[in-house]
């Protein structure tokens, strides 16, 4: 077996086996429940840990692909100087397994993209999912008994129901074949596919505690806000198709003949591998007039359209208001699904569409991350459920990334997803940890648990300096996060350097680090240092047991490692290798003729290099002594600077009122209209209708009674009537009486002759 | 064959009006042999020419009509028998509470 | 020359007809061999059913195996025994129905007990004697042997219809049975013989050929007083079939016969000696009417046939097939109306079942009033509708008259009313019975619908006013018989049961198993008719070469 098949293979049995693990918890439990009434916990149980075998052996195999695809390519290794990355296309295997559908010229297939970027992903997202499912083993085993629900009141008092254990993990086996799914497509529709069925996911999951209000509310917020950005993704979608004709990205073989995909129809090796739109996207009134630029504005159009759907599924703005509401899931589902996954879709998505999206679609990417980073930030600053502030971390390092992939940063934006992953799991699943030791998750309720939960506080300190991009800029040596923000804003300074006017794409990620240092300690200070706020919770706080631990020091690990490069095993190199077709020389933008998105590897250059070293540096310093003077030496009070500026503390305290305004300007006016439509058909169509029944029920009376029983019924009796009379004759010819028999032979003898005779005589 | 029609239209009239059980058999046996004398006749050479006339089939058809006859006349008088053990009469208009 | 003719009989017997009339052997062999053994006294132990059964079954395999059914449409036609016998695929295909019939009848005669040990071999000897009766009547080539084999498929049905001694009713319809097919016998025999004389031949190929050229342009023509004669003698021949058929106004044997005699017997009459009345309707009317069928005629001093091709005739100038043609079209009309009429005051359910038979010789002769029409080779495929429906309605009939024989046994009535309930009872039962009725109508998804189907077929692609009218009639008639065969189904499963208590099945295991096996047919072969087509198209393609 070549490796152009034993990658696929390998990964498509990654993909599949959670599926398995889904459909064999689902049928049996729901089997064993429909014999025994409920599911024993002990099946609970080992159904847990089915679910916690398939994802470990998911990432065996997916690790032994990333060692295949590495012994079988050659990459380029590290840093290197400036010069030029490889423009052509990267080396990558794709084919679809199976045709859902054909309609006319669409066809609807399922493929596979593998390229190393799908390898690393594989290796990524199945290594947190098995740390996660590990953990979640600890973590939800108060379902492992009946349950008692403090928040939630039925008739007075509080709700009693069975542990839902073997449900938890039938979602997160079902959630991890899913997005392993949108990592391994092949094509944008079977991406859409994957991409709803992480949605529901997602809606399972965050409304696990379904009988909360709370929950079951802000999993209907998670999954409308969602589809509200597929919309614009399905826009994006039909523009692409009607002008490209196909949805794959790469090309197909088809017995002998190679179908080209996406990427090889806009960028064709005669045009240099530039962004060029294809025939198709040119419309009628472009093809006569001299248009400069034909077809340009539909390709931005559709770039931007799918961008959408990221927009919703990563939680950009305006979209992002989903995320913190999906903190009432359990903490396992915020580390796997909105820190490291599925939020991590979109930034994949648009990793995966780069060559697709022209300059100026770009442009509007990194404003959107640019925006929002620094709305998110300064959420954080005032958050005060431990979740919440990691929460709005999460948005603000999603629009690191966008924004990192919108100025040219390819690599480090798809580096920066990485490391994110693995610093945000980490730092979810240690809040896990405290809140599953302190019972709550309002930060002002904790405090000195580092004494009582030295291994949780330390690996969560390890993740705070990863998230901040520690590291000494001098040597070159740092945690994960000081590689991907240090390339973020090396990319960031190459951008201003070409494209004044944009130059608050560079400030913002420089003062988002500010305040990304500033809001991630001051949680820390006030979870772990200092005298404890409630000694009541203080008193029962415990470390967790080892099945919770042992993740958060793996997930530490990778946490500093993952940013250096061991042997082969670089993830910058392979990321590089990765880079899509025509990308790596920058681009300049058509319709907006002054933008201009450097190559990435200019960024390497070594000015450009130092410079956002000492900013980085610089930024996050000045943010953990700010968090250090206000939380940690007290020497200033917190409280007194918000009483200082309280317009402003109000305003980040209630998000920006965004939840406010979509209720105002979405949500309300829905309801009227849905109520005084519903008035509407009540009465007036409902009694129109009554009105014609009634109508129809007096016609038909008349018409029943005169018709229908006189004349058809009169006919259907008679009929009968006239069978059974002539069966009551017909009887009484067969008398019984064998003379008659026999004279009948002779009369019907008789007859035929006659009749015959008289035939013959007629001719 | 006028002998063989007569026969036959004796055996006819017979079967249809006799009352007596063996009355009817022996109908029936009249009908045969009046057919087997239309076979005989049929077969005769003086009737038509050697090619157009039945000729040697006539005369081994009839033979084995003869056989015929006599098995189902024997077979017929068991019946006979058996319906007189139950119904203790050979009259068949007896025979009618098959009826209907 | 006598030794020359010995020789040439010799050859012909041993070598060629001997070979290829094996069935007919065995089951001689068997009767006789039931009757032998009975004399000794390790004999008489052995329940005769046995015997028969190997017999029969080994007749069934010597029919499928030599030549077999897979080759029916490469069978080569074959005259036995000097022309009295002809070998062809329409006689293998009568055949082995007819002997897979006999397997299976002789199977339900044991699940309900109807011939013990000392009677055993009579009613064997007589049940097989008969099956060998119609075996012959299916191959007969002359007229002698459609004579002979008639009278040796009536004469012991006679005796089967009374065979239960000491039963007032099956005497008195052994009775009527005898005489009146003794008396149509008769008439046939008259006919026959007139046939013959005028003719001047039994040889039915021949016949076929003598028609023709007395009325084609070569040839002698046949005068007015001739024709007049032939009319009869072939209007007395019908009389013959139409007795054997059940076909109005020669049916009047049928109810009461059904009534008086076992169910079991039933059975037999209804679908055995209607499937050779069949076999034997389609060989006269293939013999009349003109097609191109090459016919054998046997020279003394060959062994070997000669091919004579006989001579085609404009069809709208050969009046008698039409006058075939419309006079079987009336019959199968009045045939099928007055069964389905008649049938529904009926209270007894074998009497229905008698009228229902009726009836339905009325739909399979329809077919034959079709090819009647058509002539020439697009006879094959009426005739082959009539084979489909008669396979078919093997099945159908089987079924329905096992049902009754087992209910006969438990419940000890033959009245309708008293099926009443038997859903609580035995449902698999009423299932079994449900199947069998629904088929009968012509419902789909069962395989009456596919019989009644392609015969109605066969009527509209010959065409014609008759013959539309003709589909008119049978579909009335199809309408008509839903009330009286779901009234059954109703009785069974709607109405109380007289006795609330008895909860017991109605049948054994065994019987319910037996049911299973002859109801099946009539879902699959619904499902799957493919091979019975393919099948009865290859046995009627081969009497037209």
């Amino acid at each position: 077996m070549s490796s152009a098949s034993i990658i696929p293979n390998l990964l498509t049995l990654a993909w599949l086996l959670p599926l398995v693990a889904f459909a064999v918890i689902c049928l049996g439990c729901s089997m064993v429940q429909r014999r025994q009434g409920q599911v024993p916990y002990e099946l609970q149980r080992r159904a847990g840990l089915l679910s916690v075998g398939a994802i470990g052996a998911a990432t065996l195999l997916s690790f032994i692909a990333l060692f295949v695809w590495l012994g079988t390519h050659e990459w380029t290794g590290g840093a290197h100087g400036g010069e030029l990355h490889p423009n052509g296309p990267p080396r990558y295997y794709a084919d679809d397994w199976y045709s859902l559908v054909e309609i006319g010229s669409l066809k609807l297939t399922l493929g596979y993209y593998v390229d190393a970027l799908t390898v690393l992903m594989f290796a990524m997202v199945t290594f947190i999912a098995t740390c996660v499912h590990v953990y979640a083993l600890g973590y939800m085993h108060d379902e492992l008994h009946e349950v008692t629900d403090h928040e939630v009141n039925v008739r007075g008092r509080h709700l009693h129901r069975p542990g839902r254990f073997h449900r938890f993990f039938q979602y997160l086996s079902l959630f991890s074949f899913s997005m392993l799914g949108i990592v391994i497509a092949g094509n944008l529709a079977m991406v859409f596919m994957f991409w709803e069925l992480v949605g529901i996911c997602s809606y399972f999951l965050i409304g696990f505690y379904i009988e909360r209000h709370s929950a079951s509310t802000a999993a209907n917020k998670a999954f409308i806000v969602n589809r509200v950005g597929d919309f614009g993704m399905l826009i994006g979608m039909m523009a692409l198709w009607a002008s490209v004709g196909t949805f794959s990205f790469g090309d197909i073989p088809q017995g002998d003949k190679v179908q080209p995909g996406l990427f090889s129809q806009l960028r064709n090796e005669s045009n240099d591998f530039a962004l060029v739109p294809t025939v198709g996207f040119v419309s009628p009134q472009e093809e006569s007039a001299d248009a400069k630029y034909p077809g340009y504005w539909l390709l931005t159009i559709a770039g931007i359209g799918i961008f959408c759907g990221c927009v919703g599924k990563s939680a950009q703005f305006p979209l992002h208001v989903w995320l913190p509401d999906a903190m009432e899931g359990p903490t396992p589902v915020s580390a796997l699904v909105h820190s490291a996954t599925m939020v991590a879709a979109g930034v994949y998505l648009v990793g995966r569409f780069y060559p697709v999206f022209t300059p100026e679609a770009l442009l509007v990417i990194a404003y959107t991350g640019c925006i929002t980073l620094f709305i998110a930030a300064t959420i954080a600053l005032t958050a005060t459920d431990i979740k919440r502030v990691l929460a709005y971390s999460t948005v603000s390092q999603l629009g690191y990334m966008m924004l990192a992939l919108g100025i040219g940063g390819w690599v480090a934006g798809m580096f920066h997803l990485m490391t994110h992953a693995f610093f945000k799991s980490l730092l979810f699943l240690c809040s896990g940890s405290v809140i599953h030791a302190v019972h709550t998750n309002e930060l002002p309720l904790m405090g000195g648990l580092r004494k009582k939960m030295p291994i949780t506080a330390y690996t969560m300190l390890v993740g705070c300096l990863a998230i901040i991009g520690a590291g000494l800029p001098i040597a070159g040596i740092g945690l994960s996060g000081y590689y991907s923000k240090d390339a973020i804003i090396e990319q960031a300074l190459s951008f201003a350097k070409l494209n004044g006017p944009h130059r608050v794409l560079l400030l913002a990620p420089v003062l988002g680090a500010v305040l990304t240092a500033f809001y991630m300690f001051r949680m820390w200070y006030l979870a772990f240092v200092g005298p404890p706020r409630d000694k009541h919770r203080y008193d029962h706080a415990h470390e967790s047991p080892r099945v919770m631990t042992v993740p958060l020091l793996v997930l530490a690990f990778m946490a500093i490692a993952a940013g250096w490069n061991v042997g082969p095993l670089c993830i910058t190199g392979l990321l590089e290798s990765a880079q899509p077709i025509g990308t790596a020389v920058g681009a300049k933008g058509s319709l907006a003729a002054a933008l201009t998105i450097p190559a990435e590897s200019l960024s390497h250059a070594p000015a450009i290099k130092q410079q956002a070293g000492l900013w980085a540096f610089g930024a996050a310093a000045l943010g953990v002594l700010l968090a250090t003077v206000f939380y940690c030496w007290k020497v200033m009070n917190s409280s007194e600077v918000a009483s200082t500026f309280r317009p402003i503390h109000r305003l980040l305290l209630s998000k920006w009122w965004f939840d406010e305004l979509y209720d105002w300007v979405f949500v309300k006016p829905t309801l009227a209209i849905g109520l005084g439509i519903a008035w509407v058909d009540r009465r007036m169509i409902d009694g129109l209708i009554h009105f014609l029944a009634r109508c129809a029920k007096w016609g038909a009376g008349i018409v029943g009674s005169i018709f229908d029983v006189r004349v058809i019924d009169g006919a259907v009796d008679g009929l009968a009537a006239l069978t059974w009379g002539g069966a009551g004759e017909l009887r009484k010819i067969q008398t019984g009486r064998l003379r008659q028999y026999v004279m009948f032979i002779v009369l019907g003898f008789l007859a035929l002759t006659f009749a015959a005779l008289g035939v013959a005589f007629a001719r | 064959m006028v002998v063989g029609a007569l026969l036959f239209t004796c055996g006819v009239v017979c079967m249809a009006t006799k009352r007596n059980l063996l009355g009817v058999l022996m109908g029936v046996e009249l009908v045969l042999n009046g057919a087997n004398l239309n076979f005989i006749a049929l077969g005769s050479p003086y009737l038509r020419s050697v090619e157009g006339s039945l000729g040697l089939d006539g005369q081994l058809i009839a033979l084995f009509v003869i056989v015929l006859a006599a098995a189902e006349a024997a077979v017929a008088l068991a019946i006979a028998l058996n319906f007189y053990n139950n119904f203790q009469t050979i009259d068949i208009d007896h025979a009618e509470s098959l009826s209907g | 020359m006598l030794t020359s003719i010995i020789d040439h009989l010799l050859a012909d017997t041993t070598r060629i007809s001997l070979p290829l009339f094996y069935p007919e052997l065995v089951l001689c062999a068997t009767i006789v061999l039931m009757l032998l053994v009975k004399i000794f006294p390790a004999g008489e132990k052995l329940h005769s059913f046995w015997l028969a059964l190997a017999g029969s079954l080994l007749a069934l395999g010597l029919c499928l195996w030599r030549p077999g059914l897979s080759q029916l449409a490469t069978l080569e036609r074959q005259e036995l025994f000097t022309g009295m016998l002809v070998f062809d695929g329409l006689g293998v295909f009568l055949r082995t129905l007819l002997l897979a019939f006999l397997v299976l009848f002789l199977v339900l005669t044991k699940l309900t007990h109807l011939a013990d040990r000392e009677d055993g071999q009579d009613f064997f000897s007589l049940v097989l004697g008969a099956t060998l009766g119609m075996c012959l009547m299916v191959s007969a080539n002359h007229l002698m042997t459609v004579f002979l084999a008639i009278e040796m498929a009536s004469v012991p049905s006679y005796v089967l219809a009374g065979l239960v001694k000491g039963r007032r009713r099956a005497s008195e319809a052994a009775l009527k049975y005898a005489v009146y097919g003794a008396g149509a016998a008769g008439v046939m025999l008259y006919g026959i013989s007139l046939l013959a004389g005028l003719l001047g031949t039994a040889h039915l190929p021949t016949i076929g050929d003598r028609l023709i050229a007395g009325q084609g342009a070569a040839g002698p023509g046949l005068d007015s007083g001739v024709l007049v004669a032939l009319a009869l003698a072939a209007i007395m021949v019908l009389v013959g079939l139409a007795f054997k058929l059940s076909a109005v106004p020669f049916h009047f044997w049928a109810p009461d016969v059904f009534e008086g005699a076992t169910a079991e017997v039933g059975a037999f009459l209804s679908v055995a000696s209607k499937a050779a009345a069949l076999g034997l309707l389609i060989r006269l009317v293939a013999a009349a009417v003109p097609n191109d069928a090459p016919t054998h005629l046997i020279a003394v001093d060959s062994v070997r046939a000669q091919l004579v091709a006989s001579s085609s005739v404009e069809l709208s100038t050969f009046a008698p097939h039409k006058f075939l043609s419309i006079a079987l079209a009336v019959i199968a009309a009045v045939t099928c109306t007055f069964g389905n009429i008649a049938a529904y005051v009926q209270t007894n359910i074998k009497r229905m079942l008698a009228y229902s038979t009726i009836a339905h010789a009325g739909y399979l002769i329809m077919p034959a009033a079709a090819a009647a029409q058509v002539g020439g080779a697009g006879m094959r495929d009426p005739f082959a509708a009539i084979l489909i429906y008669a396979a078919i309605y093997l099945f159908m009939n089987l079924t329905a008259f096992a049902i009754v024989a087992f209910l006969r046994n438990s419940l000890g009535s033959e009245e309708i009313a008293d099926y009443a309930g038997l859903w609580r009872r035995s449902p698999w039962v009423v299932v079994a019975m449900v199947v069998t009725l629904f088929s009968l109508v012509g419902i789909p998804p069962l395989a009456g619908f596919n019989a009644k189907f392609v015969a109605l077929y066969a009527l509209v692609a010959a065409g014609g006013p008759w013959m539309i009218a003709l589909v008119v009639v049978a579909c009335i008639n199809t309408v008509i018989s839903l009330v009286y065969y779901l009234r059954v189904a109703k009785v069974m499963i709607i109405d109380t049961p007289t006795d609330e208590a008895e909860t017991s099945p109605a049948v054994s295991t065994a019987a319910a198993s037996y049911l299973l096996v002859t109801t099946l047919p009539m879902i699959i072969l619904f499902l799957f008719p493919q091979r019975l087509f393919a099948l009865a198209q290859a046995a009627t393609a081969s009497l037209f070469g």
